[in-house]
């Protein structure tokens, strides 16, 4: 009898108990362990803390996060850089994810890291170049690192692109149409699955982006004025219609009349 | 003293196959290799590199199991039962009872990390198949070379287990300090580094651990200077310089240990 109500009332409390409220995205990434135990709950093994912490931002879901949980990834993320700065994948996600301005130290610092813990790899220098020019708006360091990273490359041909890029960026400045191709670029040599997916969908809004970009240059040549709204580009059939957003933030002008990507809501 | 030892070594050897430990901890081992090859299912870039990697972890953490399993059965439980006194009435002196017994646990772990270490090359040559990484492991020398520095990781803890268990008189001591040495020798220079470098201005954390991690530096090596991987994994070669430095501290470590050891078998009294 004793024996029934104890399996009674815990099968109830698995049922009915409160539980504790986890934010409701991305609830993996809800912790950071201190560095120091980081290393010993790994037995002491600083590779493998580094790959349990890389296994957590890798089952993310970079699609849902709020600001709290893309700062606190980007912490994780420094964290696997100084437990293994030569990780390919963290570098990688890196790249492709802590691309708002908020975080873009701390993905300056993986990368800066990596480029200086895989001395044969030309790519953390790329990104990392990258991010100075287009997120950083300063062209002229990016280029410098691009061209860091020439004498690593192998194949001539992608060494000239590079050198080339490098000049371009030097001359032009910032290009939402380049940032799309390099993002195209990424995607076209990751691992097939959900991560390549989703390097994929930010290629497509950059370059939805560079539509919109080269829209309201057409209409400032023809108006005398910036547009008020995306609409009014639709309107003089400057595009067919505003792009969708795969990731549903939408598109909207700056204060000078010049398309952005909307605010995270 | 060099014969008697070898026979004491290779008495050890066979007593260390026959445990069930070895046979269930084996089987953890190859269970273990096959999350390598799972693990490498995360990567989007580099499946064939997580897989080494985790596999590197992994073999480091079961071949220290296994050691101090050993240390256990060829120490311990010879004290525990008493058997020990056939093996001290024998014609030989304590030292080669000891040194020999210590040796069949490192020849015991050699052989054990070579036939790991085909599993994980295994493992790391079937990990995503369908795709290539720009970043290739390098399945040779050194490969090779970063098993030779889990063996002398693995000699080190196992040459302290084994002292330890000559002094101690409860049965799980030796197991107990040997895994928190191991854990302790490895995390050590990770966690000095982090502390010296202000731990991302944690200031409590640098005054609660600072002088801990002081103090252990000084008793324990850095076994993380032993783990060699970075070659195999990542293409970084150590220098010849850092191989030989870490391996003339894992063998004196081993050496002071092993003589600490025999002092005290020689000054026991069993009854």
């Amino acid at each position: 009898m004793a024996l029934l109500i104890a399996v009674a009332v815990f099968v109830m409390s698995v049922l009915f108990g409160p539980r504790e409220v986890v934010h409701e995205r991305s609830r993996e990434l809800a912790v950071r362990i201190p560095l120091v135990f980081q290393i010993l709950t790994a037995a002491g093994d600083r590779y493998l803390a580094a790959n349990l912490a890389g296994f957590r931002i890798l089952v993310s879901e970079a699609y849902r996060m709020g600001p709290a949980e893309l700062a606190l990834q980007a912490q994780l993320q420094k964290d696997v850089s100084w437990l293994n700065p030569a990780h390919e994948d963290n570098y990688y996600i890196a790249a492709a994810i802590l691309s708002v301005p908020e975080v873009i130290p701390a993905a300056q610092y993986i990368l800066r890291r990596a480029a200086d813990a895989r001395p044969k790899d030309w790519q953390p220098l790329f990104y990392y170049g990258f991010n100075r020019y287009f997120y950083e708006k300063d062209p002229v360091a990016g280029a410098l690192a691009l061209l860091e990273a020439v004498p690593r490359m192998r194949d001539e041909g992608e060494s000239w692109t590079m050198q080339n890029l490098a000049a371009r960026w030097i001359e032009r400045g910032y290009s939402a149409a380049d940032a799309a191709r390099i993002v195209g670029g990424m995607a076209e040599n990751a691992n097939p699955g959900r991560f390549k997916r989703y390097l994929n969908y930010r290629a497509q809004r950059l370059r939805d982006l560079a539509i919109l970009k080269d829209a309201a240059a057409r209409f400032r040549e023809s108006q005398g004025r910036p547009p008020n709204s995306l609409d009014e580009l639709v309107a003089t059939r400057l595009i067919e219609r505003i792009p969708d957003d795969p990731f549903r933030r939408g598109y909207t002008l700056d204060p000078q009349g010049e398309p952005i990507f909307a605010q995270r809501r | 003293m060099r014969f008697q030892s070898l026979e004491f070594t290779w008495s050890g050897m066979l007593s260390g196959l026959r445990g069930r430990s070895i046979q269930v901890t084996f089987v953890l081992g190859v269970v273990l290799i096959a999350f390598a090859y799972l693990a490498a299912s995360f990567s989007p870039r580099q499946p064939q590199t997580i897989a080494l990697d985790i596999g590197f972890s992994v073999l480091r953490f079961t071949l220290v199991l296994l050691a101090l399993f050993w240390v256990q059965d060829l120490f311990t439980r010879e004290i525990d039962r008493k058997i020990i006194l056939h093996s001290l009435a024998l014609p030989a002196s304590r030292a080669a009872f000891f040194v020999g017994r210590y040796l069949s646990v490192v020849a015991l772990a050699s052989i054990s990390v070579v036939i790991l270490g085909l599993c994980l090359l295994l493992a790391v040559l079937m990990a995503s198949p369908g795709y290539e990484q720009e970043f290739s492991v390098d399945l040779g020398i050194p490969f090779w070379l970063a098993l030779v520095g889990i063996v002398l990781d693995v000699a080190v803890i196992a040459a302290v287990a084994s002292a330890v268990a000559m002094i101690s008189t409860v049965p799980v001591l030796p197991l107990a300090i040997g895994a928190a040495f191991a854990i302790g020798g490895k995390a050590l220079g990770a966690s000095a580094n982090y502390l010296a470098r202000g731990a991302d201005g944690d200031t409590a954390l640098v005054d609660r651990m600072g002088h801990w991690v002081d103090l252990v530096s000084v008793l324990i090596p850095d076994l993380s200077r032993l783990d060699w991987r970075q070659w195999s994994v990542y293409g970084a070669a150590p220098s010849a310089e850092q191989l030989l430095w870490a391996s003339a501290m894992a063998i004196s470590y081993a050496a002071i240990a092993l003589i600490l050891g025999v002092r005290a078998l020689q000054k026991r009294e069993f009854s």
